[in-house]
């Protein structure tokens, strides 16, 4: 399937904001499952936009912007075909081996209630484990968009049960580790049938099986990503991955927008 | 690069790619002015050519009414008129000179030959039948100086700027003849095929050099609106604005490679790139045609000050 993605990202800023950095993982790389057809980056402000990967092998722009500005708009667009892998990932860059997505962090640290909701589940092979896992943990939580923050964790959204497709895949990963499987967390966008526009882009999580490899677990909608999830950056948590990550002098306040449109590319043909 | 060297550069390809428009154009409008009236031919073809050059005003001042041997004259050799294919010529062989080392010895000598070529002819007296030969003479030159840049020129910022000033002219050019020509592009009810539009609408492809490609993409009778997706949509269609656009993005892209520097002609040229990638005819037809056309021109010479801004020319 091929699809095409536009989004924005709106800042403003209450005063100017001096010394504005934005640490962009907002490409995706190739991997046997998708082909990246075209894909830009802009932003609507002067200064420099520098092309690079980070440790996990992320395609990384880094803007700095030139002097103060009052606002700032970073503008994604392109056009991915995808293919359906059952989940499975390979070919992707791959700087690390699986065992570094056993590390614990902040926000993927299972708590006593997590660990123990994680060692409750049916025990198997890991591709079942992880099936299982997947499907408890739909059965454990609400979606509810607004109830956590982006600095939640996995204990503290598992607690409350409920959250948004970060929390879900931040708990999959923390009880994942628990099972000693390494799993990792993916930003990545969902191309959803009515293709409207969204206000945030998709997350999920990906584990290492040893017959498979790399194997994505969408514990939100309780699949394995077919062919219309983007894979877009991964890392230990949402921090490693985050779209947009970035610094700033002054500017007091700042209002963030996000504008996400993803959809099927129709080839138009004129009659 | 100095910026001096970087307009010069840039202003060399603007300059020769819009000697290659009027030399198209010119020989199109002969064409079309040389059918019999009932046939199709139209009396007001020269006064369209004038048009889509952008010198009915200059011509207006000058001259009165817009004859042949008249038009022809100052389209091709009129010192007095600054886009005139002479003139042309001329401006880029001495934006090129200043430049001279930033061009390879090939470069520069087709440049050189074809300043020469059209110095021996300017003397002569053109009239419609050996305007032909004139433009084919120009269209030759332009093609030989583009192929020894491109064949022998490093891949740096000084043939980025040369390609960057004929993609921004190339798109000014078609955009242009489409503004003249709209009028026959809109769709109507009535049955198509009079012979007058039929030549009408293969003159618009013929000055792009695009009826072979039309039928290639289409495999349809010429028809107006597809005339029109052709030359503004089809990013195949290397005179289309969606093609010339994608062209500027990457030549914009590659001249920022180095310092990752983003400025006001990046913001301007993908804000157009992101527009015509985002629309399609049909839009634009429900939307105006000519207005679609007169604001993507202005558009267009915006980008022409964001550059000079950008790298201060």
């Amino acid at each position: 399937m091929r699809i095409r993605i536009r989004h924005a990202t709106s800042y403003t800023y209450d005063t100017p904001a001096y010394g504005v950095i934005q640490a962009l993982r907002v490409s995706p790389s190739d991997h046997e499952g998708q082909l990246v057809l075209n894909w830009r980056v802009d932003v609507d402000v002067d200064g420099f936009l520098r092309e690079g990967r980070d440790a996990f092998g992320n395609t990384l722009h880094i803007f700095y912007a030139e002097g103060a500005v009052n606002r700032l708009t970073v503008r994604v667009t392109g056009e991915v075909e995808v293919r359906e892998t059952a989940g499975v990932v390979r070919g992707a860059p791959e700087p690390f081996p699986p065992g570094v997505f056993l590390r614990r962090t902040p926000l993927t640290d299972a708590d006593a209630a997590l660990a123990d909701w994680a060692a409750s589940l049916p025990t198997g092979d890991p591709l079942t484990r992880l099936h299982h896992l997947m499907e408890a943990l739909g059965g454990r939580m609400t979606f509810h968009p607004g109830a956590t923050q982006v600095d939640t964790s996995a204990a503290e959204a598992f607690a409350q049960g409920h959250g948004v497709c970060q929390d879900y895949a931040h708990i999959f990963i923390a009880a994942a580790r628990r099972m000693g499987l390494p799993a990792r967390y993916v930003s990545g966008h969902l191309c959803r049938p009515d293709g409207g526009e969204q206000d945030a882009a998709h997350a999920w999580a990906e584990a290492y099986i040893p017959e498979l490899g790399w194997t994505g677990f969408d514990p939100v909608n309780a699949v394995c990503p077919d062919q219309t999830y983007l894979r877009v950056a991964t890392g230990l948590d949402y921090l490693d991955a985050a779209p947009l990550r970035g610094a700033r002098r002054g500017g007091g306040e700042e209002h963030l927008t996000v504008a996400v449109l993803a959809r099927q590319s129709v080839r138009q043909r004129q009659d | 690069m100095l910026s001096r060297t970087a307009a010069n550069l840039y202003w060399t390809g603007r300059y020769m790619e819009r000697a290659d428009f009027l030399a198209r154009l010119l020989d199109a409008t002969a064409r079309l002015s040389g059918l019999p009236t009932t046939y199709g031919g139209d009396p007001t073809a020269w006064s369209g050519a004038l048009a889509a050059a952008g010198a009915a005003d200059a011509f207006a001042l000058t001259h009165g009414e817009p004859t042949e041997a008249a038009v022809i004259h100052f389209l091709t050799a009129d010192a007095e008129n600054p886009s005139a294919i002479c003139t042309c010529i001329e401006h880029a062989r001495s934006n090129a000179r200043a430049v001279r080392t930033g061009l390879t010895r090939e470069a520069w000598e087709a440049l050189n030959a074809a300043w020469h070529e059209v110095q021996r002819r300017r003397a002569q007296d053109l009239t419609t039948n050996d305007v032909r030969e004139f433009t084919e003479a120009v269209q030759r030159s332009v093609a030989g100086f583009d192929g020894a840049a491109q064949r022998t020129m490093l891949r740096d910022d000084a043939y980025w700027f040369l390609q960057l000033g004929a993609a921004v002219e190339r798109a000014d050019n078609t955009a242009r003849l489409l503004d003249v020509k709209y009028h026959l592009l809109l769709p109507r009810d009535e049955p198509v095929g009079g012979s007058l539009d039929y030549f009408q609408w293969s003159t618009i492809l013929r000055t792009v050099s695009a009826l072979t490609a039309y039928r290639w993409v289409y495999r349809d009778v010429v028809k107006p609106w597809l005339v029109a997706d052709l030359l503004i949509f089809n990013d195949r269609m290397p005179r289309s604005l969606a093609c010339c656009y994608e062209t500027v993005v990457e030549l914009l892209d590659f001249l920022g490679a180095g310092t990752g520097r983003r400025g006001p002609a990046h913001r301007q040229a993908s804000q157009i790139q992101l527009q015509l990638r985002e629309s399609d005819i049909k839009a634009v037809f429900a939307s105006g045609l000519h207005e679609f056309i007169e604001r993507f021109i202005v558009d267009n010479n915006r980008l022409g000050l964001a550059i000079a801004e950008q790298f201060a020319f």
